[in-house]
């Protein structure tokens, strides 16, 4: 409450629309001498659903811990410029503050059930115990949230002997139940098999498009991305490159060059074009439904 | 598909529905009574007459035998060997070659045995009846550091992957060649290769556990609360009193018969 | 090296059905995909390769050695195995020796294991990084560390449980180059995976598994394009064939070539 006011009476200047905002951040890991990410600015605006790509090491996962304050909260090291999320600076608030704001879902699913509960219903509800909500309203956001993730058949299983997908689908709930304003996700599906993939992406979809949470997704999962982030923002050796539409994007070959990749149908029209095969000012497609509007507009 | 390491049976038993600390203060009271009452035959009527209506009581009689006898006749068999026929001096019952069975030995065997029923009775009692987290949970509310009753329980739940993880490396490395079968001196040499990556990787995830504990707000400052209900009857707080006197009892009891 | 699978059946300790009379025959040479659902039988098919899992009924053969009467590290002369997770293997402390721990198990003469080594780490972009400890590199470095490590032991027969999971594009890339190359050094590639574009690009066979039996076995072309059966243990096309589909072509492409190619042609 009083970092709110704070915020209001210092009068920081930025619009309350920039639920996240980032002004020319470097961080360094301890017993590191390059920085994981050099120079960030960036703003993200409340509801828009983000998506962070590039190569393994670019810094992708960096900047998802310094959003959600574990840089350098958790992790230490030296952090420079400053972080702000819902109009509160990062560094300066302690961690359990910040939990309840920004959410944080990582690759693992194993590792963040707790291993305390012995029902998925208990799990969901470990993170609003430590935060010391009465017993009614943790019953009933319980509820919400199982059947926010469609997860309501799963309420009295144990949480480790559920399959991959479902265990993160737990997690998500879990870390929704706190009620953040801000769900970071860091390859939430890179270790799920592809139902356990899909289970995950629909849950995490829903969310941004019917509940309007802001969400910030670290994937390689391009095609899926393409069809439903409305924002990219690519990473590359601790800096961002390039920063807009998936269209866009995805089919910037600078992007591609420093390590980001691209969708089979970028893949065979960036084919066509060097065949001479397409026509000039036509964009290349990133999803599969422009790929069939610009191969047959390309014939 | 996982399973906790956790001895706990659900059943629908009065047992069950007691609180976890009143079961904590029967358990200690059984244990207390098996550590100090003279045997070798008082240690077995108390078994009989306590811990076995006990164990009825919590539908789990049978498990809790098996489970008691699984334990204890090893722990028999080995000191009725040893104490029995090696006992210096004392009264040779009968012989069987150069060695003779003393009866002092015997009753001392049947005595140890009957204090092992006891310890191994209280303890799988008290596990096969109560939730691990509801127990934790109740020491929490009364004081128990959070941290040290989240590493009791976490490490039933965290366990048997460990014991996966172990298979898989085995596996892992076998498929390169090593060999884990053979004398001593193979055996030794495929330690490293096996337990090296089984710490390491485990530090790791003891990391990445950290950080989604912190996630959660595990280190809020601040009371926390419980979903749960842990059920405590009215009568309960007092019958706690009522057995920790009984416990002395047994004690004086105990020290009065020696 | 010839891999004979004839009638295979296993049943895990705990009763449950694995696999359900497999046969399976697979020259020297071939590159085979495996795919299918979680829980299909596909790793436990593969443990049988290299004699992890003894079969509960049937036969394996690798090049003639019934699996039944070798152990695992006998097997592994013939069949390297790559597992999913590359940290249930990392155990030195620096990349060089990991990667001749297999070759030495198998009792190579120490030039040829160096030679190995760095043909491997070559192979896997790793030739700069071999005095890093493991555990210095990301997790999908330390992947390919796993990857050269088996490629060192020069087997005629290499397995690989999920290449391409946690990797990002340029590693993808990687993997795929590595298996050509085995492909033009006439060994037998099998592979388990879930990336059906990686699978279409490099694999010419495909064995669709579900529930314990074989859906479809056969070439790569033939095999991607049947939709229903593959939906049935929730595999998708690749993204290619989906396209050619759409546009109404009537060959399947496996690769972005070939989709140029056979859509200039229309």
């Amino acid at each position: 409450m009083l970092y709110w006011l704070s915020a209001w009476v210092c009068g920081s200047g930025k619009t309350l629309n920039e639920i996240i905002s980032l002004q020319q951040v470097t961080y360094t890991y301890p017993g590191t001498s390059t920085p994981a990410i050099k120079n960030i600015s960036l703003a993200i605006p409340a509801g828009q659903f983000c998506a962070i790509v590039g190569g393994n090491g670019a810094g992708k996962s960096t900047l998802a811990y310094t959003i959600a304050g574990f840089v350098p909260h958790f992790y230490h090291g030296t952090l420079q410029g400053e972080v702000s999320v819902a109009g509160i600076k990062t560094s300066s608030t302690p961690i359990h503050d910040l939990v309840s704001l920004v959410g944080l879902v990582f690759q693992n699913p194993f590792n963040q059930i707790s291993g305390t509960k012995f029902t998925v219903r208990e799990e969901i509800a470990f993170g609003m115990e430590n935060l010391g909500i009465p017993r009614d309203e943790m019953a009933a956001r319980c509820e919400a949230m199982m059947a926010l993730v469609d997860i309501n058949e799963l309420a009295e299983r144990f949480p480790l002997g559920l399959s991959g997908g479902q265990m993160q689908r737990v997690v998500i709930a879990s870390i929704l139940a706190m009620q953040p304003q801000i769900l970071v996700l860091d390859e939430p599906t890179s270790q799920l098999d592809p139902i356990g993939s899909r289970e995950v992406l629909a849950a995490i979809r829903q969310l941004s498009s019917q509940h309007q949470m802001t969400v910030l997704i670290i994937e390689h999962k391009l095609e899926w991305l393409a069809a439903y982030a409305d924002r990219i923002i690519a990473l590359a050796e601790g800096t961002i490159i390039a920063d807009g539409s998936p269209s866009d994007v995805l089919s910037d070959e600078t992007v591609w060059e420093r390590g980001v990749g691209l969708t089979r149908y970028t893949l065979a029209a960036r084919q066509a074009r060097a065949e001479g095969r397409w026509p000039a000012g036509l964009k290349l497609p990133v999803t599969l439904e422009e790929a069939i509007e610009s191969f047959q507009a390309a014939r | 598909m996982s399973e906790a390491l956790s001895l706990y049976v659900a059943r629908p038993s009065r047992v069950h529905q007691l609180h976890p600390l009143t079961k904590l203060a029967l358990a200690g009271f059984m244990l207390v009574g098996g550590l100090l009452l003279p045997g070798p035959w008082g240690l077995y009527i108390f078994w009989a007459l306590v811990t076995l209506p006990l164990a009825f009581l919590g539908r789990i009689l049978n498990q809790l035998v098996i489970a008691t006898l699984r334990v204890a006749f090893p722990f028999a068999l080995s000191v009725f060997l040893i104490q029995g026929f090696l006992w210096t001096g004392g009264t040779p019952l009968f012989r069987v070659g150069p060695l003779s069975l003393k009866q002092e030995g015997l009753a001392f065997a049947i005595a140890s045995t009957g204090r092992i029923l006891m310890v191994v009775s209280s303890f799988l009692w008290f596990a096969l009846t109560t939730r691990p987290d509801q127990l934790m949970a109740t020491l929490s509310q009364r004081g128990f550091p959070a941290g040290l009753s989240y590493m009791i329980v976490a490490t039933l739940q965290i366990v048997p992957r460990f014991q996966a993880r172990a298979n898989a490396i085995l596996d892992a490395q076998r498929s390169r060649g090593l060999e884990t079968e053979g004398n001593l001196r193979r055996r030794l040499k495929a330690l490293l290769p096996l337990v090296i990556p089984l710490v390491l990787s485990s530090l790791i995830d003891v990391e990445e556990r950290a950080l989604a504990i912190e996630t959660r707000g595990f280190n809020r400052p601040g009371q926390k609360t419980n979903l749960i209900v842990i059920p405590e009857a009215p009568w309960e707080p007092a019958a706690r009193i009522g057995i920790l006197i009984c416990a002395v009892l047994v004690v004086g009891l105990g020290l009065w018969l020696r | 090296m010839d891999l004979s699978i004839n009638s295979l059946s296993y049943t895990y300790p705990s009763g449950v059905l694995a696999l359900e009379d497999i046969s399976l025959q697979i020259a020297y040479g071939e590159s085979v995909a495996i795919v299918g659902q979680n829980g299909a039988g596909k790793t436990t098919l593969v443990k049988h390769l290299n004699g992890l899992l003894k079969p509960s009924s049937g036969k394996i053969q690798v090049g003639g050695w019934d699996t039944a009467d070798h152990s695992v590290a006998e097997l592994a002369i013939r069949v390297g195995y790559v597992f999913q997770n590359p940290d249930d293997q990392l155990f030195q402390s620096t990349v060089w020796s990991e990667v001749i721990f297999g070759p030495k198990n198998l009792g190579k003469a120490p030039d040829q294991i160096s030679e190995l080594a760095n043909a491997a780490l070559q192979a896997v972009g790793l030739n700069t990084s071999a005095q890093k400890h493991p555990y210095d590199l990301f997790a999908s470095q330390r992947k390919m560390v796993a990857l050269a490590a088996v490629l060192a032991m020069d087997t005629p027969i290499v397995i690989m449980d999920e290449p391409t999971t946690g990797q990002d594009y340029s590693g993808t890339q990687m993997v795929g180059q590595v298996v050509e190359s085995l492909k033009k050094q006439s060994k037998t590639v099998i592979t388990i995976t879930h990336d059906i574009d990686f699978c279409a690009e490099h694999f010419e066979r495909v064995v669709v598994m579900a529930q314990g039996r074989i859906l479809i076995d056969g070439g790569a072309r033939e095999v991607l394009s049947q939709t229903e059966t593959l939906a049935q243990t929730y595999v998708e096309p690749p993204q290619l064939m989906r396209l050619a589909e759409h546009l109404g072509m009537g060959t399947m492409p496996l690769t972005a070539d070939e989709f140029v190619a056979y859509w200039s042609l229309r």
